[in-house]
């Protein structure tokens, strides 16, 4: 089975700082994997490791996006292939999904593993409409993964519990965070990933012009003056509390 | 531009009832399509939905579409792509606003690809300058919000966040309702639902509740969260959970609240053990109280708390429980 996982990487949200003058966010310079799709990766090599194959790493962005590849070779993916996109910020969901899709139809996988949605734009849209460009099906909110004979047997959270579906390879799969946890790269898988392939690749920017504009993000206004009781026995603090409720008619 | 053609929302049967984001949708539909021109138009799959079908038109649609029948029994990203497709080349709608909850982030991107168009994802708010929708949604963690414009093609696509929109109340609305038929490729059936598994269907539903107790790390034990339940019964709320406990597996993912769980808005939202991690934040901070217990004094929780107890929740929570019986006696 050859699974092809897509990876993107953001801003490291832990070291982003927000200038409560202005509201604007003031970024570190740090990067890291987006958190979903170090699940994914994870969830790439555990079906391999049941039903054997391949899994090669796909990642589009600046040339940073080398380290986000090394870190996925060094968790024991096989392969690479980095698309360098001249202004990735420019490009909207739907392009940046045309030239991940043209990546795969190259690389024709079985299975494509993303995940859910970035730490950073949190659109979870690009996943969704790769599998609409190749015309496949997809799977979103993936905890599980088993392989049950030709087919997919596959676990996902739903607001309305826990729901198991069956689909067929070629498929696009989506990972949500959950309760396997991602392996760190070992010496040893560092080592080896100077020595696994990294394929480099020039992106072809669609000519479409962008479907949306975004502004500059901010931080939302909000109006919340809070009462904070601290230092006083719990039997008080819990008074407090109760009479407060009663006064917001909360009780 | 379809000028004139109006809004056309999806709403979602859960059952044979709605879930509640297809109300705040004809909210949120109608103030485009004031702007825009047109009427709301809502679309709804399912099997046995007459009577969802109904409470649309009674809410305020203008009218109703739906498709009834064993293919919509499971909701499933290649048949509802179908549906909405069919829905809006019948429709040629201005803008379609879909909810943004699983079903409905899965298949809009598919919508919006398979009609070359922009979507805006879960947004939380909506305006129309000069044709345009512009929509604020939330990007990095929730932390800060950014607003986007979607230009040119039609139609103009958003999904929003449930909790968005105030519902829509109305009782004596008379839209027509018009069954719709559906055609399914091979291709639109290749995932098969086999069985959902509920979890903790003893609870109160977080959707739509009006008070919700939520716990998280700080309780260090999943046998604590006890404290948790009994603070929701003594208050009449539902109990929430954070990401943290959610995927140390201590709570079922359908109790959930955040960035991939569920956004809740309630009137009143306790938040006990939780410091507040922005995926947190992001799916309750709209909520019009917030109660915050935690032992550190720092934890962002306390940031947009409208009540806060710097403290041992193992100690105030019991407290809190017995005073609230007091008070309720």
């Amino acid at each position: 089975m050859h699974i092809v996982v897509l990876v993107k990487q953001v801003p490291d949200l832990n070291t982003l700082k927000i200038d409560h003058a202005t509201g604007k966010p003031v970024f570190s310079g740090q990067k890291a994997t987006s958190s979903f799709d170090e699940y994914a990766v994870e969830e790439a090599l555990r079906l391999k490791e049941k039903a054997g194959g391949e899994v090669t790493i796909v990642s589009a962005g600046p040339p940073t996006v080398k380290e986000v590849i090394t870190r996925a070779l060094a968790m024991g993916v096989d392969k690479a292939v980095q698309v360098t996109l001249p202004d990735p910020n420019a490009l909207d969901t739907l392009a940046v999904a045309q030239v991940l899709t043209g990546e795969l139809q190259k690389l024709s996988p079985d299975v494509v593993l993303a995940g859910q949605t970035s730490d950073d734009e949190q659109t979870g849209q690009v996943g969704p409409q790769v599998a609409e460009l190749l015309g496949w099906p997809h799977v979103s909110a993936v905890t599980e993964i088993e392989a049950d004979g030709e087919a997919l047997k596959i676990q996902r959270d739903t607001e309305d519990g826990k729901q198991i579906v069956s689909v067929a390879p070629p498929v696009v799969l989506l990972a949500l965070t959950g309760q396997n946890t991602p392996r760190l790269p070992s010496i040893k898988g560092m080592m080896a990933a100077k020595r696994k392939p990294v394929e480099q690749v020039e992106a072809t920017v669609p000519k479409t012009k962008s479907r949306i504009s975004w502004s500059e993000p901010k931080s939302p206004e909000r109006s919340a003056t809070g009462t904070i009781v601290q230092d006083v026995p719990p039997a008080e603090a819990a008074k407090q509390l109760v009479g407060w409720l009663k006064e917001n008619k909360l009780l | 531009m379809a000028e004139g053609n109006g809004v056309l929302i999806v709403a979602e049967a859960a059952g044979s009832d709605l879930r509640p984001v297809s109300l705040e949708l004809i909210t949120a539909g109608r103030q485009l399509a004031d702007a825009l021109g047109g009427g709301v138009t809502a679309v709804i799959g399912g099997m046995a939905i007459e009577d969802a079908a109904q409470r649309l038109a009674a809410a305020g649609a203008d009218k109703v579409l739906v498709a009834d029948g064993d293919a919509f029994a499971d909701v499933t990203a290649g048949v509802w792509t179908a549906l909405v497709t069919q829905a809006i080349e019948r429709t040629q709608p201005a803008a379609v606003l879909i909810p943004g909850t699983t079903a409905g982030r899965d298949y809009a991107p598919r919508v919006a690809a398979r009609l070359g168009v922009g979507l805006a994802a879960d947004c939380v708010e909506l305006a129309v300058e000069d044709g345009a929708v512009v929509a604020v949604r939330p990007v990095l963690g929730g932390r800060v919000q950014t607003a986007v414009k979607l230009a040119g093609n039609t139609p103009q696509m958003a999904t929003v966040r449930a909790g968005s929109f105030e519902r829509a109340t109305g009782s004596d609305g008379n839209g027509s309702v018009e069954l719709i038929d559906v055609s399914l490729s091979d291709d639109d059936t290749r995932v098969k639902v086999l069985e959902l598994v509920q979890e903790a269907a003893a609870g109160q539903s977080l959707e739509g509740a009006d008070r919700i107790v939520s716990g998280g790390r700080g309780l260090k034990e999943p046998d604590q969260f006890k404290l948790v339940e009994d603070l929701a019964a003594a208050l009449g709320a539902a109990v929430g959970a954070s990401r943290a406990v959610v995927d140390a597996g201590w709570r079922p993912h359908s109790e959930q609240v955040g960035q991939t769980g569920q956004t809740v808005s309630p009137r009143l939202y306790v938040a006990v053990g939780i410091s507040g991690a922005v995926q947190h934040l992001v799916g309750m901070q709209s909520s019009d109280y917030i109660v915050a217990i935690n032992r550190d004094p720092d934890a962002p929780i306390f940031k947009i708390a409208s009540f806060g107890i710097v403290g041992d929740l193992f100690e105030v929570v019991p407290a809190v429980i017995d005073e609230v019986k007091v008070a309720r006696a």
